[in-house]
C-alpha cells in the first residue's frame, strides 16, 4: 500500500457501509456477549450472572457431547468434502471429454440446492423401507447392511455427515477447478518429460499449486462444520438420543424452545470464539507458508 | 496481505451471523392509545397456526362470516407453522403493533412465559360473559389457566381458548382386523392378544415411525394411563405435591414398550422413519393400527373413506375408565394492550361458536364443543364419541412433555435409547426423573 497517496476523506465513503455493518453486525455481537452474561428468558429483563452461563456450559454433558459431534462433522464437511472436490476437479481437468460442461454443472449441482431441500431428499434416500440406499443394498444382496440410517445410534452421525460432504464438495471442486487452470501447463509438460506419472504430477504440481485454494476451502468448510444446524434440523433434529445433536441445534433449542436466551447467547459466543481461533491458526499457517515460499 | 483481510472479513461476517441468532432486545413499548373508540372501523390482527388446507378453509369461511356480521371490521390474518409461532410469538406479542389475537401453545415455556411477562389478557371475565367454560370439562379449563405470575399452570386465570379437540388413541385398519380375525378389544389383555394375532397373520400390528421423536410419548402415555389416576397425572404435569416420575407404573409402561419392540409389534426399522412418511404408509394400508392423535383423521377420511376406525386404549379390566392423552388445539389468547380487546374476545367467541363447531365437524375435525353430525365417516363418528366420553368424564389426559420446559427433549432422547434397547426401563425412568426432579427443585427455590 502506498502511504503517501493516503487520503483521509476515503473514510467518509466507508461510513454508510460501516453504519450498516455496525447496526446489523457489530451491535448484535456486543448485545449477544452481554446477554451471555445474564439469565434471560427472551422476554423479561435480564439478570446479570457474570460468567455463570459459561461455567455451566463446561459442565453440561449435553453441550460437550454436541461440541464433540461438531468435531466429528469437521471430518465430513472438511476432510471428505475437500477430498471429493479435489478428486472431481482433477478428473474434470484431465483428458478433454465430450460433454464436460454437463459433468461440471452436474457435479456442482448439490451446492446450488437449499440445505432444507438436500435434507428432505436425503431423508428419502435413507428411508429404511423405500429409500434408494436400502433398496439398492437389498437389490445387490446386501440386505443385511440395510438399516434405519438416520435412526441408528451408531450410523446417524455418519449418515448426516455424508449428506454434509455431498452438500459441501461442490464449492471445493469449483475452487480447485479455478486453481488448476491457473497452474501453468508447462510444469506438467516438463514433469512428463522427466517421466512423472499421473500421481506424481498430482502430488508435486497440482497439490502445491492449489495450496491457497486448499486453505480457503479448509476455512470455509471448517466454519460450516462448526455452525452446522440446518441439515441436522431437517434430517434428525439431533436424534436419536443426542447422537447427532450439534452446538447450533442446542443453541436454537435453548433460545427459542426452552427460553434460555442467555445460555444460548453463551453458546453463540463460545462457538464464535472457536471459529475465530481456528481461522486464526489457519490464516497464520498460510502466512508462514507465504513467507517461506518468498524466502 | 490482501487475502488475509478478505479471509478475516469472511470470518467476521460469520461471527455476525452467529450473533444474529440471538433475538434482539424485546423492549416493551406502551401500546398506542386506541384512536377514539370506534370498533366499527377496526382492523383485527390475528396470528394462527391453522395452515393445514382443511383448517385454513374453515377459518377463512368463519372470518368471512365474522366480517359480514361486524361491518367495518377487517381481520388481518397471518398464518404460520407451530414451530414458527413458537419462535415468533414472544417478540410479536411484546411489540406495540403486535397481533391482537394469537394462537399460543399451552405450558410453561410458551403461555407461562407470556403470562409472566404480563403480555396476555385474563380471559376469565369473557369466559363468563360468553359461556365458554360450559363447553369444556374442568381439565380443559385448567390446562389453559395460569396464576398471574405465570408460575403455576392449572390454576388461576384463563389465558387461552382452544377451538378444536385432540385425542390420542388407536386408529385401526378394518380390512386388516377382518383378515386377522380381530375385533375391537375390550381389555388391554385382549389388545395384546390381538397384536400377536395380527402379527401371525403377516401384518405389522402397530405402524410406527419415530424419526421425529414425539410418537414415543403418545404410545408410552397410552400404556401409562392404564395404571395411573387423574390426580397423579395432574400433579405431575402441574408440578404439584412433589410427585415423581419414578413410579412402578412408568417402569412397567417402559418395559411394555421394549417388550413390544422385541416381539416385533412395531414397523421394522421404525427409528429411521419420519412421522409423515409413517402416516402416509398407514393411510395406504400398511400396518393394522397406529397410535396417534385425532389430527390425522381429516387426511385419512379424505384418502380412504370408511376403511378406518378409532378406539380408546382399552382398560385393564372390562368397563374400567379409559383416560387418554388429549387436549385441545393450542389456544387463542389476547395480547395485553391490544387496541380492540372487546373485538378480539368477540372473534374468539366466533371461533368456538356452534356454527364453528359445525364447520369443523363437517371437515372431519373434532371441535371442542358438542356437535351432531349426519352422514359422517364412521372413523369420525368414533372420534366424536370418544371425545364426548373423555370430555364428559373429565378423563382427558396430558401431553407428558408439558411437565418441564426441557421435558420434550429429555423424553425424546431417552425414549430413543429405550426403544433401541440401549437402556433398561429402570434406567429410562431414572433419566426422565432426573429432569423432573431438577425442575421441581428449581421451581421450589
Amino acid at each position: 500500500m502506498n502511504h503517501s497517496s493516503f487520503n483521509r476523506s476515503a473514510y467518509l465513503y466507508l461510513l454508510p457501509a460501516l453504519a450498516i455493518y455496525g447496526i446489523f453486525v457489530l451491535f448484535p455481537i456486543v448485545q449477544t456477549v452481554f446477554y451471555s452474561l445474564t439469565d434471560w428468558n427472551g422476554l423479561t429483563s435480564p439478570t446479570f450472572l457474570g460468567l455463570q452461563n459459561y461455567l455451566e456450559l463446561f459442565q453440561d454433558s449435553v453441550f460437550i457431547n454436541a461440541l464433540l459431534n461438531n468435531l466429528a462433522f469437521i471430518f465430513f464437511y472438511s476432510v471428505l468434502a475437500i477430498a471429493l472436490g479435489m478428486l472431481f476437479a482433477v478428473l474434470l481437468t484431465g483428458a478433454p471429454l465430450r460433454g464436460m460442461a454437463f459433468y461440471r454443472a452436474g457435479l456442482f449441482f448439490p451446492q446450488v440446492m437449499a440445505s432444507v431441500v438436500i435434507g428432505m431428499v436425503w431423508r428419502w434416500i435413507y428411508h429404511p423401507q423405500y429409500g434408494a440406499l436400502n433398496q439398492s443394498l437389498r437389490a445387490v444382496g446386501l440386505g443385511a447392511w440395510a438399516r434405519p440410517w438416520l435412526g441408528d445410534f451408531d450410523w446417524a452421525l455418519i449418515a448426516v455427515g455424508i449428506v454434509g460432504a455431498w452438500a459441501q464438495y461442490g464449492f471445493c471442486m469449483v475452487l480447485f477447478l479455478a486453481g488448476i487452470q491457473n497452474i501453468s501447463s508447462v510444469l506438467y509438460d516438463a514433469a512428463r518429460m522427466d517421466g512423472a506419472g499421473i500421481f506424481q504430477q498430482f502430488w508435486y504440481i497440482t497439490l502445491p499449486g492449489l495450496r491457497n485454494q486448499l486453505l480457503v476451502a479448509l476455512i470455509s468448510t471448517l466454519i460450516a462444520a462448526i455452525r452446522i444446524f440446518d441439515l441436522v434440523f431437517v434430517t434428525t433434529r439431533g436424534g436419536p438420543g443426542y447422537a447427532t445433536l450439534v452446538a447450533g441445534m442446542y443453541l436454537y433449542r435453548n433460545a427459542f424452545v426452552i427460553n434460555r436466551a442467555g445460555y444460548a447467547a453463551a453458546i453463540a459466543v463460545l462457538l464464535t470464539i472457536l471459529i475465530l481461533v481456528i481461522s486464526y491458526f489457519i490464516l497464520r499457517l498460510q502466512r508462514t507458508q507465504d513467507e517461506e515460499s518468498f524466502a | 496481505m490482501n487475502r488475509f483481510v478478505c479471509s478475516l472479513l469472511a470470518v467476521l461476517l460469520v461471527f455476525g451471523m452467529l450473533a444474529g441468532c440471538s433475538p434482539g432486545a424485546a423492549t416493551q413499548q406502551p401500546a398506542e392509545p386506541a384512536k377514539t373508540e370506534q370498533p366499527q372501523q377496526a382492523t383485527l390482527k390475528v396470528w394462527d397456526i391453522l395452515v393445514n388446507p382443511t383448517e385454513d378453509e374453515v377459518v377463512r369461511q368463519l372470518i368471512a362470516e365474522f366480517e359480514a356480521a361486524h361491518p367495518g371490521v377487517k381481520v388481518e390474518r397471518e398464518t404460520m407453522t407451530f414451530d414458527q409461532m413458537k419462535s415468533r410469538a414472544k417478540l410479536g406479542l411484546s411489540a406495540a403493533d403486535g397481533p391482537d389475537v394469537a394462537q399460543i401453545n399451552q405450558g410453561y415455556s410458551d403461555m407461562g412465559a407470556l403470562v409472566a411477562a404480563d403480555l396476555l389478557v385474563d380471559l376469565t371475565p369473557y369466559a363468563n360473559q360468553y359461556g365458554w367454560t360450559a363447553k369444556f370439562s374442568p381439565g380443559i379449563v385448567a390446562r389453559n389457566s395460569f396464576t398471574p405470575d405465570g408460575e403455576s399452570l392449572g390454576e388461576g386465570n384463563l389465558y387461552g381458548v382452544p377451538i378444536t379437540a385432540e385425542l390420542v388413541g388407536v386408529f385401526y385398519n378394518k380390512e386388516h382386523f377382518e383378515k386377522a380375525g380381530v375385533s375391537i378389544p375390550k381389555t388391554f389383555g385382549e389388545f395384546e392378544a390381538s397384536l400377536e394375532k395380527i402379527k401371525s397373520a403377516g401384518i405389522v400390528p402397530i405402524n410406527y415411525g419415530s424419526l421425529d421423536g414425539f410418537v414415543h410419548i403418545h404410545v408410552f402415555a397410552e400404556i401409562q394411563n392404564l395404571n395411573i389416576d387423574r390426580a397423579y397425572l395432574d400433579d405431575f404435569i402441574y408440578g404439584r405435591n412433589n410427585v415423581s416420575f419414578s413410579i412402578p407404573a412408568n417402569v412397567e409402561a417402559a418395559a411394555k414398550m421394549q417388550e413390544w419392540v422385541k416381539k416385533g409389534y412395531f414397523t421394522p426399522d421404525f427409528a429411521g422413519i419420519g412421522y409423515d412418511d409413517s402416516l402416509a404408509a398407514f393411510r395406504s394400508g400398511e400396518g393394522a393400527m397406529m397410535i396417534t392423535g385425532s389430527w390425522v383423521s381429516g387426511d385419512i377420511i379424505a384418502q380412504a373413506p370408511g376403511k378406518f376406525g378409532f378406539f380408546l386404549m382399552p382398560p385393564l379390566e372390562e368397563g374400567g375408565k379409559r383416560m387418554s392423552t388429549g387436549g385441545t388445539s393450542t389456544a387463542f389468547a389476547i395480547r395485553k394492550g391490544a387496541p380492540n380487546e372487546e373485538l378480539a374476545a368477540q372473534y374468539i367467541d366466533w371461533m368456538v361458536s356452534d356454527r364453528a363447531a359445525q364447520l369443523w365437524a363437517e371437515k372431519g375435525i373434532v371441535p371442542v364443543g358438542k356437535v351432531e353430525v349426519q352422514n359422517a365417516d364412521p372413523l369420525f363418528v368414533d372420534l366424536l364419541k370418544a371425545w364426548a366420553y373423555l370430555n364428559e368424564n373429565d378423563l382427558i389426559g396430558h401431553y407428558l412433555d408439558w411437565a418441564t420446559p426441557t421435558f420434550y427433549d429429555t423424553l425424546v432422547a431417552s425414549f430413543a435409547e429405550l426403544m433401541a434397547q440401549k437402556i433398561t426401563p429402570e434406567e429410562f425412568v431414572q433419566k426422565v426423573e432426573a429432569d423432573y426432579a431438577a425442575y421441581l427443585k428449581s421451581r421450589n427455590q
